[in-house]
C-alpha cells in the first residue's frame, strides 16, 4: 500500500493533510466548546470568495482565501458586538452571502471548471510545493499560538465572564482565535475543500467528547481521530480517485458513529 | 495616622437601562476581613451590582475603586475570586475534571507564557483540600452533584489565593444539610484564612449568626451594620415581612 508515496503529489498531499489534521482538530476543540461550530462553516464559505478572486485574477487562491477569511472573521466579531443580532443569524447571512459573491465572481470570470471543483471538495492532486510551504509555515505559527494560549482559551470556553474577571484578555484572545481559525480554514481548502473543512474541525472534537475524559485527553483523542481520518481518507481518495475532502469527512463520520455507539450510556 | 484602604469603595453608583432605573445612588465600602451578605427581591439588582464591581457591566454614573485603584486601572484580578449565579449548572459534556477546573484559577496568577509550576500544583491541592474535595480530583465535573460542583467552583476561585470571594447565590439547588456545611466553610475561610466574603443569598435565616453586615439591594441599597438586629432592621422586615419573622422562629427551633 505504500507505493502511493512514490508519487511526489502524494507526498505533498500527505504532508499538507497531516498538518491540517493537527491544526483543524486542535483549533476545533476551542471552536466546539465555545459553540462556534457554525463559525468554521461560515469562514470556509468566505474563504471561497478568496478562492474565486484568486482563480479569476490569477493570484494564488490560498493567499487570497486567507485574507478574505480573516476579514470575514473580523466582520462577524464586529457585527456580534456592535449590533444586537442573533449570532447564528449573522453567521447564516455571511455564509450564504459569501457563497453568492463567490459564485458571481466565478461566473463572471468564466472560471467554472475542474479547478473550482477541487477547491470545493478537496483534491490530493492539486497540492503544489508552494502550498505545502505555505501550510507548514503559516500553520506552525497558528499552532504555536493555539498551544501557547490553550489554557486561557480553555478557560474562556468554560466561562467567558469568569475568565474576564480573572484578568484574562478575553476580547483579544477571541479575536486571535477567530483569526487563527480563519487562517487554518483557508489553508485546508486544497486538501479538504471549503465545503467540507467545517466537518474536519468539528467532528473529531465531538467524537472525542463522547469518551468523557478531561481536557488534555479530549484534545489528544480528537487529534488522533483527525490524523487517522486524514490518512485513511487520503488513501481512499488515491485508490478510488475520489475527492479527498469527501473521503476524509466520511472517515471521520464513521469514527464519530463508532464513538457514539461505544459510549452509549 | 494610617488609613485602611477598602477593598471596594463604591460611590453614587447609578445604572439606568432604556430609561429604567435598575440601581440608584449606591455607595458603600468593603474592608478586608469582612463577611457580608447581600439580600433583596428577585430583579432587585443584586447580580447587576456585583457585575459592576467586577467590571462586567458599566455603570451609568458613579465610581468604583478596587484596592484604592480606579476599576479600569485595576490589574490584580487574581485578588478577587468570583463564583457567578448558576455556576453549578455546568454543561454536562464539558471535558473537564475537577482538577482541570481548579487549575483555571491559577491562570490569572501566572505570567501568560509560564507553565504549571510546583507552586501552582500546591495551591490547587490546597484549594481542593480547603473545600474538602481532594478525593474528587479526577472526577468529571459533569458527573458531580450540585453541592459538589459548588465546592469545585469555590475551589477554583480560591486557587488564586484571593483576598475576597464574591459569590452570587451559591446555594441554588443545594439541599439544607449541604447548605449548613457550606456556611460553616465560608465562615471558616473568613476567620481562619482572613478571606473577605461578599455573597448574595435569599436565605437570611440560616446565615444570620455569622455575618458581619447585611446589604439589602432593591434598586437602592440599605446597609444593616448590626448583625444581631439584622432581622429587625426596618428595611429587611419591610422587604421580607412575614418571611423574616418565620425564618427567625425557624432558627430558634434548632
Ligand atoms: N444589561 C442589562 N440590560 C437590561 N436590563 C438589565 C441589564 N442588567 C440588568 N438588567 C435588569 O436589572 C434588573 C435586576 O437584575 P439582577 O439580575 O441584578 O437582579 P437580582 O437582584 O440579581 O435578581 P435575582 O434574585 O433574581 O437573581 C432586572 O430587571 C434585569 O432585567
Ligand atoms: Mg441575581
Amino acid at each position: 500500500m505504500f507505493e502511493m508515496f512514490e508519487y511526489d503529489f502524494m507526498q505533498r498531499a500527505f504532508v499538507a493533510g497531516l498538518f491540517i489534521a493537527v491544526l483543524a482538530s486542535i483549533s476545533g476543540n476551542f471552536i466546539v466548546l465555545r459553540r462556534y461550530s457554525l463559525m468554521s462553516e461560515t469562514l470556509a464559505h468566505s474563504a471561497l470568495v478568496g478562492v474565486a478572486v484568486g482563480l479569476v485574477a490569477g493570484y494564488n487562491p490560498l493567499w487570497v482565501a486567507v485574507g478574505v477569511a480573516i476579514g470575514a472573521a473580523w466582520l462577524i466579531e464586529y457585527l456580534r458586538s456592535a449590533f444586537s443580532l442573533y449570532s447564528d443569524a449573522i453567521l447564516a447571512i455571511i455564509l450564504s452571502g459569501s457563497l453568492a459573491v463567490a459564485v458571481i465572481i466565478v461566473s463572471l470570470g468564466g472560471a467554472f471548471n475542474n479547478s473550482l471543483f477541487s477547491y470545493l471538495f478537496g483534491s490530493i492532486l492539486s497540492v503544489t510545493n508552494e502550498d505545502v510551504i505555505t501550510i507548514v509555515i503559516v500553520g506552525s505559527i497558528s499552532l504555536l499560538f493555539l498551544l501557547l494560549f490553550s489554557k486561557e482559551l480553555y478557560f474562556i470556553a468554560y466561562d467567558e465572564e469568569v475568565a474576564q474577571t480573572s484578568g484574562i484578555k478575553v476580547k483579544f484572545l477571541n479575536f486571535l482565535l477567530v483569526s487563527v481559525v480563519a487562517i487554518i480554514i483557508a489553508l485546508s481548502i486544497r486538501v479538504v475543500g471549503s465545503l467540507l473543512i467545517g466537518a474536519l474541525m468539528v467532528i473529531p472534537t465531538v467524537a472525542a467528547l463522547q469518551y468523557r475524559v478531561g481536557f488534555r485527553n479530549t484534545m489528544l483523542i480528537s487529534l488522533f481521530f483527525a490524523l487517522f481520518s486524514v490518512i485513511f481518507g487520503m488513501s481512499l481518495s488515491y485508490y478510488y480517485s475520489l475527492p479527498s475532502g469527501a473521503t476524509i469527512v466520511l472517515s471521520i463520520i464513521v469514527i464519530f458513529i463508532i464513538s457514539l455507539i461505544i459510549n452509549k450510556k | 495616622m494610617k488609613f485602611k484602604v477598602p477593598i471596594f469603595d463604591v460611590k453614587n453608583l447609578n445604572f439606568i437601562v432604556r430609561g429604567q432605573k435598575i440601581l440608584s445612588d449606591i455607595s458603600f465600602e468593603i474592608f478586608e476581613g469582612e463577611y457580608i451578605a447581600i439580600i433583596g427581591p428577585n430583579g432587585g439588582g443584586k447580580t447587576t451590582l456585583i457585575r459592576m464591581l467586577l467590571g462586567l457591566e458599566q455603570p451609568t454614573s458613579g465610581e468604583i475603586k478596587i484596592f484604592g485603584k480606579k476599576l479600569k486601572n485595576f490589574k490584580e484580578w487574581y485578588k478577587i475570586g468570583y463564583v457567578p449565579q448558576r455556576a453549578t449548572l455546568v454543561d454536562e459534556n464539558f471535558p473537564a475534571t475537577v482538577e482541570d477546573i481548579v487549575k483555571m484559577g491559577r491562570i490569572a496568577k501566572r505570567g501568560i507564557l509560564a507553565g504549571i509550576s510546583s507552586e501552582d500544583k500546591a495551591m490547587v491541592e490546597d484549594a481542593l483540600a480547603k473545600m474538602d474535595i481532594l478525593d474528587l480530583k479526577d472526577k468529571m465535573v459533569g458527573t458531580l452533584s450540585g453541592g459538589q460542583r459548588q465546592r469545585v467552583m469555590i475551589a477554583r476561585a480560591l486557587a488564586s489565593s484571593p483576598k475576597i470571594l464574591i459569590l452570587d447565590e451559591p446555594n441554588t439547588g443545594v439541599d439544607m444539610v449541604s447548605q449548613q456545611r457550606f456556611y460553616t466553610l465560608l465562615a471558616k475561610l473568613n476567620k481562619e484564612d482572613n478571606i473577605t466574603i461578599l455573597f448574595i443569598t435569599h436565605d437570611i435565616g440560616v446565615i444570620a449568626d455569622d455575618i458581619g453586615r447585611l446589604f439589602t439591594i432593591n434598586q437602592k441599597a440599605t446597609i444593616c451594620n448590626d448583625p444581631k438586629k439584622m432581622l429587625s432592621c426596618e428595611e429587611v422586615s419591610e422587604l421580607y415581612g412575614i418571611d423574616a419573622h418565620a425564618l427567625h422562629h425557624h432558627k430558634h427551633e434548632h
